[in-house]
């Protein structure tokens, strides 16, 4: 990506971008995934931020982010400490960057989002006019497969892709979102290594027999 | 001293009763968000956390008339899509060119009645209600779910107050470190989705569709049974299910505790399996693999990798 989409993507984020670059800069996320996941990643970001995806260990989690996001090495644990002031007012700063970039990419993402539903979009979510007539007459990207193929043959990562979507179907509500996720999420499935051998479970019962 | 020990019992029995209550309230909200879940409509972001990963995915969820279609489709990478539609389950691989095509088992009985959040969850699992909170900007009440032995993972869900929908779910393994999470970032509930939102957005032209076969007999047919379950799993049912792939169907049963189910997939011997012994995972989805009997067996679930591997290694026929 360059540098000069990545001023527009800024610019657009701080609402300061022309509407005709705008329309632009849409269109791009539309078609390019790595503008699109950009604009998306910042959402995490801003989330993380507002600790919406913390858990017990959130500094942990933050550096996991980190890492994801920008493929740079994890952070050493020991950091010099930083001055007062600065250590104070960096995160306040870093937290309102991190919002209003979340809160552009959210509202381009929800746009996205309510141009495909086409009329059931309330208006009141959608901030940019222009975007939603472009995206409406924009065409269908998705074109009914005119041949199908019937194939024996696949790979051992299908196989088990397969199993896992049929086994989502039997899963309980509570977690068929996460098995779909890693179904959805995942690019491949990977061999595990080998855990510490089993200690004797604490209760067992006998299998049971279907009625 | 006579006052302090008539008194005690009081005490005891009314915090026995308080806890029970709050056990019964914890219990209502999962029945709430199961209902939640598959009635209402919505169309929602959220961020998937998973061993240092961050994904953005989108869902979209459709109830007309009692009958749910789903989308869940990545915003990011290779933008995988999973789509249940009337009686179809597609999921579309555009990294390896694939479709997946299956029938859809949740319009049966058995499977819609699977989850239930009864007093059998009682002895595995510890249901509590925790303090409330905001997420995606929306008042939510937290409820944790705690399993009582390692042979299961907890849950720390987050639903939405007035819906009861997940806003945030956590999965949570043994010594209670974070091994999922999912985290609506911006969810929509509508009166309304349109049939056309659930259409899948990857052009699949060229794509190798890989269907179930239409009619087909397992070739050896015997009767599996896992001998030794982890406490609380029941078998809750035994198909033979075609396989999108495969020229024959493989055995399928399903053992559940009333949250995690764990599949068991039996394939027939004269089917080439190229799926490889040992553990394997997609996210936190486990599955461990072995032969017995001349046939590939492989045990597939949302649970550790240790029950996967007990139901699995203990197979015998009947």
């Amino acid at each position: 990506m360059t540098e000069q989409i990545n001023d527009q993507i800024s610019a657009f984020i701080d609402d300061e971008l022309p509407d005709e670059e705008s329309a632009f800069l849409l269109r791009r996320f539309e078609r390019d995934p790595d503008a699109r996941g950009r604009a998306l990643r910042y959402t995490v970001i801003g989330a993380a931020l507002r600790n919406e995806l913390l858990g017990p260990e959130p500094a942990i989690l933050r550096r996991r982010i980190a890492v994801a996001l920008t493929g740079a090495p994890p952070l050493p644990a020991q950091r010099v400490p930083a001055p007062w002031h600065s250590r104070y007012l960096r995160p306040l700063v870093g937290v309102g960057i991190a919002a209003s970039v979340a809160f552009g990419a959210i509202i381009g993402l929800r746009a996205l989002t309510d141009a495909r539903l086409g009329t059931v979009a309330p208006a009141g979510t959608l901030s940019a006019a222009p975007l939603q007539t472009r995206a409406v007459d924009a065409p269908p990207s998705y074109v009914v497969p005119q041949e199908v193929v019937d194939a024996p043959a696949v790979t051992p990562a299908v196989r088990l892709t397969n199993y896992v979507v049929h086994h989502s179907e039997y899963a309980s509500r509570l977690s068929r979102t996460f098995v779909r996720s890693n179904v959805v999420g995942a690019a491949e499935i990977v061999p595990a290594a080998e855990p510490p051998p089993p200690q004797p479970p604490p209760q067992f019962r006998q299998g049971t027999t279907p009625e | 001293m006579a006052r302090s020990l008539l008194g005690r019992p009081l005490v005891f029995m009314t915090l026995a009763l308080s806890v029970d209550a709050s056990a019964d309230e914890a219990r209502q909200w999962l029945d709430k968000m199961n209902r939640a879940v598959e009635e209402l409509n919505y169309q929602g972001t959220f961020v998937h956390v998973l061993e240092g990963t961050v994904e953005t995915l989108r869902i979209t969820h459709r109830n007309e008339g009692g009958r749910s279609a789903e989308r869940i489709e990545s915003l990011d990478g290779v933008g995988r899509e999973i789509i249940r539609q009337d009686n179809q389950v597609q999921c579309i691989l555009p990294d390896r060119r694939v479709v997946l095509l299956e029938a859809r088992k949740d319009l049966n009985p058995l499977v819609s009645s699977l989850p239930s959040y009864s007093d059998e969850l009682e002895p595995h699992y510890a249901l509590k209600l925790r303090s409330t909170t905001r997420v995606a900007n929306r008042a939510a009440q937290i409820l944790e779910i705690k399993p009582r032995d390692d042979f299961r993972y907890g849950y720390m869900l987050w639903l939405d107050q007035a819906t009861a929908m997940p806003l945030r779910s956590q999965l949570i393994d043994d010594k209670g470190a974070i091994v999922e999470q999912i985290s609506f970032t911006a969810i929509e509930l509508r009166a309304e989705i349109p049939p056309e939102a659930i259409a899948p957005t990857i052009d699949t032209t060229g794509f190798t569709m890989l269907r179930p076969p239409e009619s087909s007999t397992l070739t050896a047919e015997l009767s599996w049974r896992a001998s030794t379950l982890p406490g609380g799993f029941k078998l809750s049912g035994a198909t033979q299910s075609p396989i999108a792939g495969s020229e024959y169907p493989v055995e399928h049963l399903v053992y559940s505790d009333g949250l995690a189910t764990v599949s068991v997939f039996i394939e027939d011997p004269h089917t080439k399996s190229e799926v490889t012994e040992g553990f394997s995972k997609m996210g936190s989805t486990n599955a461990y693999s072995l032969t017995l009997r001349g046939r590939k067996v492989t045990a597939v679930g949302e649970v550790p990798r240790q029950t996967v591997r007990t139901i699995a290694s203990s197979l015998v026929t009947e």
